[in-house]
This record gives C-alpha cells, structure tokens and sequence, in this order.
C-alpha cells in the first residue's frame, strides 16, 4: 500500500520549505503534520471545521455534541494521518472520520427521542396555523423547516443527502465516505431528496411545483 | 434523448455525474423539451432552497485549544497520552472512580502478602512432616487388620481405623525409602503436596470408613462421636487448603475428589459430641451412597 512518500520530498532539506502560501494546499500540510509541524494540523483545522462540524450537526441535530464529536474527529485525524493515503482527498478522510465519529455517537444514544416520523407535529407543524410560502418564510424559519425534514430522515439516507446537497461531494467521495455501493448511495440519494421534497412542499409557494 | 431517459438521470446531470457526451446531449434535450426543462427548473429551485440552509453553527475557540491540547507532542507532556500509565492514572483522576480504585490495589496488594506468607510459613511445615514420620518406630511387615466391629468404636468409632491407615501410610513410606529404584510416582506420592495430600485422603477415607461401618443399635440413645467430629474439623480445614492448592496447580481430579469430601466432613463435624443414632445413620447412609470411599481407595 502506498503511503505519503514523505522521504521523496525531502521538504526537512529545503531551506524554508514551509514557508509561503504553495506549501499550504492539503496535502503539503498533510506532509507537515506527518513531519510533527503543529500549526499545520491548526491550518487544517481552520480550512475543515467548519464543514465537518456542519456535517456532523446534520448528523447529531445536537449543537454541543457536534462541537465534542468535531474535537474527536480531529483528535483521531492527528493520530492516523500518517498512515493516510496519498491519494484520498483531505476533505474526503476527514469526512469518513466524522461519520465514524457520528455515528458511533448515534449508536450509543437512544434514538427514540431523536426519531421524528412524517406525521409528528413538530415536522409539519413550524407555523402556528397554515404553512407559509417559502418565499416569505424568515431564514430562522427555514432553517427549522430543513433541520426537522432532515432529522426525520434515516442515517443513511441523511448522511448522502448531506454529502451531496450540503457539501458538494461527488458520488464518488461519498462512496469512498460511507462505504457505499455506487447504486446504493443513489437510491439512498433518490429517495431522500423525495422526501425532503415531500415535507418541504407544503411550504413551497408558486414556482416550486413538485 | 428521450424525455424518460431525461428523468431518470436528471439528477446526475445536475450533480454533474454525467460524462461529456451524455452532458452534452442532456443539455441539448432540455433546451428543446419545455417540460424536461421545467423538471429541471423545480430541482434547480430545490437546490436553491437547501444552499439558504445555515446551520448557524460557530466554532467556538475552546475547541482548538482542547484539541491542541490532546494533540500535543509527547515532549510537552510527562507521559504519553496513549500510554498504560497514563490511562491507569487517568483512572484514578476521575473523582468516583479514585477512592475505590485506590481501596481495590491496596486489597490486593494485602491479599497477594498474605498469600506470599502463607506459602512461606506452609512449605517448611510439610518438609519437618515428611522426615519425622518414618523416625517413628513402625512395623515394616503388614499389620494384622484391627477388627472394627468390637465394643469400643461405638464411643471412639475412627481410632482402630485410624491406627491401621497411619500404618498403612507409614508402610508406603518405609517402601519408598527402602525401594530407591522405584518411581515414587507408582505411588501417588510425587511432591510433598502430593504427600500431604495422600495422607489426607488416606486420613478421610478412615474416617468415613468407621463412620460407614458403625454398627447403630437403636437402643441406644446417644453415640460419643466428639473424636470423630474434631477429626472431621482438622481435616475439614486440610480439605479447603488443600482442594484450593489443587485447583491452583490445575489438578482437577484431586480438587474435585476434595470437593466431594468436604459436605460429609461438615455434617461429621457439625455433628453434637454426643448424637443421637439417626443423625450418625444419615451421615453412614451418604457415605455408602456416594461411594465415597471406594473413590478415595482409587486415588
């Protein structure tokens, strides 16, 4: 298996290696961190955080847990990056981590709390009377609307849901993410933007026919 | 294309799933299809809809610093994170778990000294055992059997018994001394454990077997069984010993042979000095049932 040809590089022989904004893309700070160069992993982080704590938040729907799950995703990234492959995109193994991370989390909570079915009110229900369009609805409001819909999806169907539409991976990286087959994720992929169509149409206004 | 085909993989054209050439066609069909470009149009506004998500998630600043914290390099800190120790000492740091923790290595620490003083202080005793029987004078030839059904084993029912099997034992050591060229393993009798150990047996087997012979009359009112009973104590107290040592030195045969004697050496020993003769009966009958003796002659 091939590994970070650290030795091939020979960055530690090159006066100033590290420094200006080249030695900055991932796989150069991947380098760093293997060669034990802190701020790198900081740099990572402040280029990841925020995706992977989004990323695990649509998982948890719990704020602080999201915030301790990131802390663990990034604790276990700086424990194997070194054995991370050259190849596998940065964003992409960080990802995988998270949803290891997350999921091992939802395993060990009860998820009878958290399971939100179609015809529970608080899906539906984010007004007080009719829905409104989505045109009028203020941010906040949407915000709710999307969380709850996505809550009430399955792990599986929520986690490509979020890879694609939230983060933009291809369906390879989700495959590679969640272990996947390439004709599961679309399925999965298939039915959950269906049902987010579904719980969002009644707020959708004139223009948004689905 | 067709407007089916179109449907079917809208969302992987959207997605930009598609190759160049099926893009390409995609994008050709839409612009002549007013009703695959309206399809189009609702995912395009469904997409929009979802990018207006925000989580209104910040990242607070403590978390860095805790993961910079339980990343930094070994040599900033005294131990490893990963390691033994430190796991071990972070066990004692959580505050419910400190006290017991600390109870618990002491206990054991306590119960390993006794254990070591006990083998200190026990191995000695079986080395004097082992030379100072044979100083004792013993008839080298077979005794004649005592008979066991006289008047007097009714008051003290285990000391003829007693008698011929601390011959018998002293025969089997007479020959093992006598008998150089002879594994002593023929015997039984490889270590002094084993030694204790048959001397045990053979000392229990006695016992049951003037407790199995007993003649119970029903007239009489009481049996005088206090020798009988503090025998049973002593060996009762030998058994536990000695079936332990046994299970120790994975020696199950011996330790179950043990711990079949040791409810018989409890009811023996819990016996009244002075019992009455159905209780005597109720011991004799499990001895003959179980069989216990023949047991212990085969061992």
């Amino acid at each position: 298996m091939k590994r970070l040809a650290l030795d091939e590089l020979n960055l530690e022989a090159q006066p100033g290696a590290f420094a200006g904004t080249l030695m900055n893309s991932s796989r150069d700070l991947v380098i760093r961190v293997c060669q034990g160069d802190q701020e790198a992993f900081r740099l990572i982080f402040d280029r990841y955080s925020r995706p992977v704590i989004g990323f695990i938040y649509d998982m948890v729907s719990d704020r602080e847990l999201a915030e301790e799950l990131t802390q663990e995703t990034f604790v276990r990234a700086f424990r194997a990056i070194h054995r991370m492959k050259p190849e596998t995109k940065l964003s992409t193994w960080l990802f995988g981590i998270a949803r290891n991370v997350a999921r091992e989390s939802l395993r060990a909570r009860t998820r009878a709390n958290m399971q939100v079915t179609l015809e529970h009110e608080s899906v539906m229900d984010v007004s007080d009377q009719e829905p409104v369009p989505v045109d009028r609805l203020l941010s906040k409001e949407l915000n709710e609307l999307i969380r709850r819909a996505l809550e009430a999806l399955d792990d599986d169907k929520r986690l490509v849901f979020t890879l694609k539409v939230f983060h933009q991976c291809s369906y390879e990286e989700i495959a590679e993410i969640t272990g996947f087959s390439l004709a599961k994720l679309k399925t999965d992929l298939h039915r959950a933007r269906a049902e987010m169509r579904r719980r969002i149409q009644p707020y959708a206004g004139v223009g948004y026919e689905v | 294309m067709k407007c089916e085909s179109c449907q079917e993989a809208l969302e992987e054209y959207l997605d930009g799933e598609l190759g160049d050439r099926e893009a390409r066609e995609f994008a050709a069909h839409l612009a002549a299809c007013s009703s695959c470009a309206a399809e189009s149009a609702t995912f395009g506004a469904e997409q929009d809809l979802f990018s207006r998500y925000d989580r209104d998630l910040a990242i607070p600043s403590s978390l860095w610093e805790q993961i910079a914290e339980r990343t930094a390099p070994p040599a900033m800190r005294p131990v490893s994170e990963n390691g033994f120790g430190a796991r071990l000492v972070a066990l004692f740091r959580v505050q419910s778990f400190a006290f017991s923790f600390s109870t618990a290595a002491v206990l054991i620490v306590f119960a390993l000294v006794i254990y070591a003083v006990y083998f200190k202080t026990r191995k000695p005793k079986a080395v004097v055992a082992e030379t100072a029987i044979p100083q004792e004078s013993i008839p080298k030839e077979q005794p004649a059997p005592v008979p066991s059904s006289s008047a007097e084993p009714q008051k003290h029912i285990a000391l003829s018994n007693q008698k011929s099997v601390r011959r018998k034992l002293h025969a089997v050591k007479a020959i093992n001394i006598e008998q150089s060229d002879v594994l002593s393993s023929d015997f039984g009798v490889q270590d002094i454990d084993d030694q204790e150990t048959a001397k045990h047996i053979e000392q229990t087997q006695n016992l049951l077997q003037s407790i199995r012979n007993v003649k119970l009359n029903d007239n009489d009112l009481e049996i005088d069984v206090s020798y009988d009973k503090a025998l049973s104590r002593r060996l009762l107290n030998e058994n536990i010993v000695l079936r332990r040592d046994a299970e120790m030195k994975a020696k199950y045969p011996t330790k179950m042979l043990l711990s079949d004697l040791e409810p018989l050496l409890i009811d023996i020993a819990n016996l009244p000095d002075q019992a009455k003769p159905e209780e005597v009966r109720v011991i004799k009958d499990r001895v003959q049932k179980t069989e216990i003796v023949a047991a212990l002659i085969g061992y």
